[in-house]
């Protein structure tokens, strides 16, 4: 029980720093810190299922979809009710979708399970593309009103200073914040609970697990539904931003199934601080590309950009390419494997 | 009587669907060819075949002519791969099997995007040594064209190449072996490394063809052009067998006509909606795939 | 002549072979016995270079064994045939002894002709896969294998296990001749020391890790006291 409490004054203090930074960010920021938290719950589900059911997905950003659709085509025909209840529905819808493909999926070995959740990614955008058109919008998609602050929250500022624009991002980012710490607070709980250290013995070794009377397949697909169930939330809290889910969505297509990984491994796999750093990443990636690109002699002007002026939109994904496979190679635990490897360091040394 | 059947619609997509279904085995025969030597599934053959295509055909604007810059393609694709197995695979032998995984997915967006930085989004249209209009039987189009039956007929070298070489041969007896039992096969003398170095050599040299036969077709060569082929190959080879190179090729064909069918009777869009519904219902029912055989033991 | 000395190879903290010295003189039987954990296998793979030792040396006609890589030491002429055979279920009879030539690049046509008169079975299934040879069949096939390579050393695991006194008894016979039609070094992992002995001309005893002697092997027969430990019925 204290174990719990812990974890939630941890959170709690997180969320009010969180929160905090949130309410005096530029527009810019503040929407990026909404981002950051959707795409912390999204690392999540992908961290649950790989680091600690051992299952790989390249197919989340699928449930993201599928998650963000279902809390569009929701709020379009019932305007006007609780933003949760759509999140709710989103996850149902999502659930269902990891829990549909987690079937099939609980039988198959990495490769093959890696491949099909990267098709069916990759299939996904077609189908409200192409089917029930009327209903999903086709290509399109589907436009919402989106989420923006109530009058409570705007007389919380100046309002002759600060742009209604920029109350509105500091709102959303702090809903974001706020699901994202219920979500950290949930997950640190599952880990620590049965389910969790069931999924850490199927991962580690089936057999055993088969032993100690642990349904591997049940154990695999429950895995799947709440990977889903997260994927599908994140998607929706990015819908209910930006008010729009369409087949083009970013965050729906299957390079961000990849950009996923990629900051997962980053982060540290099955680590929930890997998360929150991850997701810092995936938002600032493109301001840490350019300083970096800065620093190396690599920028707009330097003699490499002038021969290859189609570089500098690229360098990010050369960048996230090199560092996953350095990092798989050199420090498969990511960023965080790194600080506990340099602290334990440090306390050896400090004790001798 | 023959030029009905000719140029009737059915009979013109089968043999259509066939053409690109023969490319999808192709490139569902790399992956097999990797997985079986090394027990990797190369999510990064695609970008990797693109690449090589890439430096092959972009010779192509310096005079070089076509058979000499797929050449090119094909030697390069040999040494890229190999050297790819050195540098990144070898250290994640005997480790978790999502690392693998993990360092092909981060090659995939390395190439990508490096080939984007390098030649642009924009395609490229090599010119291909052979007409794409169909050819006439009385005076309607039948379902193949010159390149057409290049395409065909080059990918089938290929894949008969690759047979022979594996099934018939010495090297190829030492590369099965060493995939299959590394360790007896280091105990008789084998070069185990390097064979699997040449293996992965070999599966470059072949999505090589596959990426400068993609590049032929109306979308051309671009930094993506094999993204969608990678996931109809993977499918193939899903379905088939990751161990099986003629399941590989037989549900490549059998998917490559289906897609054909559904395309033109149907809508383009369906088409890869269906071949994952196919993958995952084959997968429900056969989770090593159709044509491999229940796990055969090694003593 | 393989002359192991003063090996010690660790599994993490596990110990496997602890201080281990024993030589097995050029063309004669050597047989290694020791009850179930007792280190034999770990003995033949350090010396094929599968398992790195933490510290001790080999050297075989020789050459010192440590460091080289296993395919190399395979090359010098030293065979394996490990246990549980390691013939290759899927390969055919003649794919198995083709390989065994190809490894030790030795000629295949004459190399097959010499394995079938020595072996007339293999001959008969040569077109057969490996899967479906009966247990004493594949020991065979692996002995044919090993002797394709012209081997100076041979390193055996306990090729009778899972063979019935008779088949064991064919095996270790076959063992004998070649060893005396060819000079052949043989070093005999045995769990079944009775059959070993009888073919052996030395024998050694491991126990936990430890070399305990090696002495002629009519003499270990003899010995009594060492009996308990090779049978695995010490302390
Ligand atoms: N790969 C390994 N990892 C860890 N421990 C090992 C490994 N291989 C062997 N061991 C341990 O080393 C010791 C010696 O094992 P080894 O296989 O050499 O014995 P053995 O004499 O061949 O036994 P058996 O007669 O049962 O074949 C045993 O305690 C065993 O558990
Ligand atoms: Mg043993």
């Amino acid at each position: 029980m204290s174990g719990t409490f812990k974890r939630l004054a941890w959170v709690l203090g997180g969320l009010v720093i969180a929160m905090a930074i949130a309410s005096i960010q530029s527009g810019t920021d503040a929407a990026n810190l909404t981002k950051a938290g959707a795409y912390f719950i999204a690392l999540v589900g992908l961290s649950f299922l790989t680091g600690w059911s051992g299952q790989i997905s390249i197919g989340n950003s699928g449930f993201m979809l599928v998650g963000g659709y279902a809390a569009a085509f929701w709020t379009l025909h019932h305007p006007g009710e609780p933003v949760v209840i759509s999140l709710l529905v989103a996850i149902v819808a999502s659930a269902f979708v990891g829990l549909v493909l987690g079937m099939p999926a609980t039988r198959l070995r990495g490769p093959y399970l890696a491949g099909m959740t990267l098709a069916f990614a990759v299939a996904l955008p077609y189908v409200p593309q192409s089917f029930a058109v009327s209903t999903l919008g086709g290509s399109q998609g589907l436009t919402i009103t989106p989420l923006s602050a109530p009058q409570w929250f705007s007389h919380l500022f100046d309002t002759s200073t600060t742009l209604p624009v920029v109350i509105n991002s500091r709102f959303t980012a702090m809903v974001s914040v706020l699901i994202a710490a219920l979500v950290l607070w949930l997950m640190s709980n599952l880990f620590a609970s049965k389910l969790g250290r069931a999924m850490r013995l199927v991962r580690d070794n089936d057999v055993a697990a088969e032993l100690v009377g642990l349904h591997l397949g049940r154990t695999r697909a429950q895995a799947f539904v709440v990977s889903a169930a997260l994927s599908g939330l994140a998607g929706a809290l990015l819908v209910m931003v930006s008010g729009t889910a369409s087949p083009s969505t970013y965050e729906f297509g299957f390079t961000f199934s990849i950009a996923l990984l990629t900051l997962m491994v980053l982060g540290g796999i099955g680590s929930l601080g890997g998360a929150i750093i991850a997701a810092l990443l995936g938002v600032y990636s493109m301001q840490i590309t350019t300083w970096i690109t800065n620093h190396t002699g690599l920028g707009p002007t330097s003699w490499v950009s002038n021969k290859l002026p189609n570089l500098a939109p690229n360098m990010e994904n050369i960048l996230f390419g090199v560092l996953l496979i350095v990092t798989m190679i050199f420090a498969p635990r990511g960023i965080v494997g790194l600080v506990s490897g340099l602290r334990q360091k440090l306390i050896s040394v400090t004790r001798r | 009587m023959i030029a009905n059947i000719l140029t009737n619609r059915i009979v013109n997509d089968i043999a259509g669907g066939a053409s690109q279904g023969v490319i999808i085995g192709l490139v569902a025969l790399c992956l097999v060819l990797v997985w079986r030597a090394t027990r990797v599934l190369n999510f990064a053959q695609g970008p990797m075949a693109m690449f090589v295509t890439y430096i092959g055909m972009t010779q192509m604007d310096h005079h070089v002519n076509f058979w000499l810059a797929a050449v090119i393609s094909m030697v390069v694709g040999f040494m890229f791969s190999a050297l790819t197995e050195i540098v990144i695979v070898k250290p994640l032998y005997h480790k978790a099997e999502i690392n693998p995984i993990v360092v092909m997915v981060g090659m995939f967006t390395l190439l990508e995007a490096i080939a984007s930085a390098i030649w642009t989004n924009i395609p490229r249209y090599p010119t291909a040594p052979y007409s794409s209009i169909n050819f006439q039987s009385s005076g309607n189009p039948t379902g193949l064209s010159p390149l057409s039956t290049f395409q065909i007929a080059a990918a089938l070298a290929v894949m008969t190449f690759v047979a022979v070489l594996f099934n018939y041969t010495s090297l190829g007896l030492k590369l099965r072996a060493s995939a299959l039992a590394p360790e007896v096969s280091k105990l008789l003398g084998l070069r185990v490394s390097r064979l699997l170095t040449l293996g992965w050599g070999i599966a470059g040299a072949v999505g090589a063809v596959a990426g400068v036969v993609i590049s032929l077709n109306p979308g051309g060569l671009s930094p993506n052009m094999l993204d969608a082929m990678f996931i109809l190959g993977f499918i193939a080879a899903a379905i088939g067998g990751l161990d099986s190179p003629l399941g590989a090729l037989i549900s490549g064909v059998g998917i490559g006509v289906i897609m054909q069918l559904i395309n033109d009777y149907w809508n383009s869009n369906y088409a890869d909606m269906v071949a994952v519904v196919l993958l995952v219902v084959a997968l429900m029912l056969r989770p090593q795939g159709i044509f491999t055989k229940n796990s055969a033991r090694r003593v | 002549m393989i002359s192991i000395s003063n090996l010690s190879v660790a599994y993490g903290a596990i110990t496997a072979l602890d201080d281990v010295t024993i030589q097995a003189p050029t063309g004669a039987i050597t047989a290694v016995l020791g009850a179930n954990g007792a280190g034999k296998t770990t003995l033949l793979r350090t010396i094929s270079g599968l398992v790195k030792p933490r510290s001790g040396s080999i050297t075989a006609n020789g050459h010192a064994l440590i460091g080289e890589r296993p395919d190399a030491i395979a090359r010098l002429g030293i065979a394996h045939v490990p246990e549980g055979r390691g013939v290759i279920a899927e390969f055919t009879v003649e794919e198995n002894l083709r390989l065994g030539a190809l490894g030790a690049k030795t000629n295949v046509t004459s190399g097959l002709e010499e394995q079938y008169a020595l072996f007339p079975v293999l001959k008969e299934r040569r077109k057969q896969y490996a899967a479906q040879l009966s247990g004493g069949e594949r020991q065979m096939l692996a002995l044919g294998r090993a002797m394709i390579a012209n081997p100076q050393i041979l390193l055996l695991d306990e090729p009778s296990l899972g063979l019935a006194p008779l088949v064991t008894q064919d095996i270790m016979n076959t063992i004998k001749t070649l060893c005396a039609n060819s000079g052949l070094t043989v070093i005999l992992v045995e769990q079944n020391a009775k059959s070993a002995l009888k073919i052996s001309d030395f024998a050694a005893v491991l126990h936990v890790g430890k070399s305990i002697a090696v002495r002629p092997a009519a003499e270990v027969a003899a010995d009594e006291s060492l009996r308990s430990y090779y049978l695995g019925m010490a302390e």
